[in-house]
């Protein structure tokens, strides 16, 4: 009896301590919330991906990303979507409207994972079906399947086809810092919150007088 | 208490053998993505089959190993305890989702699954209906809680899976459980009853020592 007591409280401390790994110390329960927090705590560099779009030469991601002034917000998208796409879409435009009257060193660049059909002539006609502003929102995709696999794996998003020629993906606005590194994960029901963190880090890095 | 009548008639290698069998089956590369390709196939088939595999595994073990670890699991408690544990972290959702991406968690995952099923087999008899009735009493509206969630979260709980598929799995773990309790249930009432007809009989043939169970 001895020894089922004592391998029953090990077994406890080692659930316990599954358990805690498992959920950063009980603080996630998803692995969408352990990726938010991960990246919180270490910003992931963007991945060397080549990109092109609309008004995009061909480059690295990194490139565009780490311009060394400006914050980027970044979602995910592909043209054909028609569901949460379409809001990350309507958010991207208040977004915009909001940086054309505030101003401020934040941009925005809505990434394509269907690079195979969303080519930068599409993803022109998309960006102006969406009147983007092209000094304030950019569009691109990567140039190959590896390099989207390589993008989505690096940033964590997990893109499921829906079996009704849709996709479902963990859709969420993603802060870039100056560097180029993905510091900061928002829900896309968090448009304000994702906004203002991109703008405050903006301003924190370069001062306005 | 009344076991399986035959006990001895599959014999021990060929339980090895059909657990192998299974376990191969399992880890075979076209069967396991077919059966994670679904959040519902990946926890109400794949979970309950490699348990299956570790309950023949089990069940494959000579008496001298069983007896050895018996000594350390007095009344199946520590067997059905770590039972409780590993279904409670398994069904953690990130733990799905990290078994698609991540090797090691998978391999984890498998061996998990079949330590409980191999700790059922070890403990369910030893355990009576009293610690039977305590481990049922959590795993089940662990499960249902569960389920519950799964059901009702407007929310994607793994990235990995769709909305519909979580709530369908979230629907049939509650079933599941009610059904796993309502089955327990009347096989209790079944034994308590059997128990209480012996004792009857027993006092009437012959008024001498009472059998204990």
């Amino acid at each position: 009896m001895f020894r089922t007591a004592l391998l029953s409280a090990m077994l406890a401390l080692a659930g316990y301590a599954a358990a805690a790994w498992l959920t950063h110390d009980f603080q996630v329960w998803t692995a969408e919330g352990a990726r938010r927090l991960e990246v919180a705590l270490q910003p992931v560099p963007s991945p060397a991906v080549e990109v092109d779009g609309p008004g995009t030469a061909p480059q690295a991601l990194s490139l565009v990303l780490a311009d060394g002034q400006s914050v980027t917000l970044v979602d995910f998208v592909y043209t054909r979507c028609q569901t949460v796409c379409l809001a990350m879409g309507s958010s991207f435009q208040q977004m915009q409207r909001a940086l054309q009257e505030r101003g401020g060193k934040v941009k925005l660049l809505s990434i394509s994972f269907d690079g195979g059909h969303d080519t930068p002539d599409v993803l022109r006609a998309y960006a102006t079906r969406l009147s983007a502003d092209p000094a304030l929102w950019q569009f691109v995709r990567a140039r190959d399947l590896q390099g989207t696999q390589r993008l989505l794996a690096d940033f964590q998003v997990v893109v499921v086809p829906d079996g009704r020629g849709d996709f479902e993906h963990n859709a969420a606005f993603l802060v870039i810092d100056q560097q180029g590194r993905l510091v900061r994960i928002f829900d896309y029901a968090e448009q304000q919150l994702a906004l203002d963190y991109a703008q405050h880090l903006a301003g924190a890095a370069a001062p306005s007088p | 208490m009344k076991a399986i009548k035959m006990p001895a008639v599959p014999s021990r290698g060929a339980m090895a053998g059909t657990a192998l069998a299974l376990l191969c089956l399992l880890a075979w590369p076209g069967v396991r993505h077919n059966l994670e390709a679904s959040m519902t196939r990946h926890m109400l088939l794949q979970y309950p089959l490699l348990m299956l595999a570790g309950y023949l595994f089990a069940a494959a073990l000579p008496g001298r190993w069983r007896a050895r670890l018996g000594l350390w699991n007095a009344h199946g408690i520590s067997g059905l305890f770590a039972v409780a544990l590993m279904l409670a972290v398994l069904m953690i959702p990130r733990v799905l989702d990290l078994a698609l991406v991540d090797g090691r968690i998978e391999v984890l995952k498998y061996l998990a699954l079949l330590a409980c099923g191999a700790a059922i087999h070890l403990s369910w008899q030893a355990a009576g209906l009293l610690v039977q009735g305590f481990f049922l009493g959590n795993a089940l509206p662990m499960m249902a809680v569960v389920g519950n969630l799964y059901e009702s979260s407007p929310l994607r709980v793994c990235n990995a899976y769709l909305l519909d598929d979580q709530a369908r799995l979230g629907q049939m773990l509650v079933w599941i459980s009610a059904a796993i309790a309502a089955a327990w249930f009347a096989w209790l009432v079944r034994a308590l009853m059997q128990r209480d007809a012996a004792a009857l009989s027993g006092d009437a043939a012959a008024a001498t020592e009472p059998t204990a169970h």
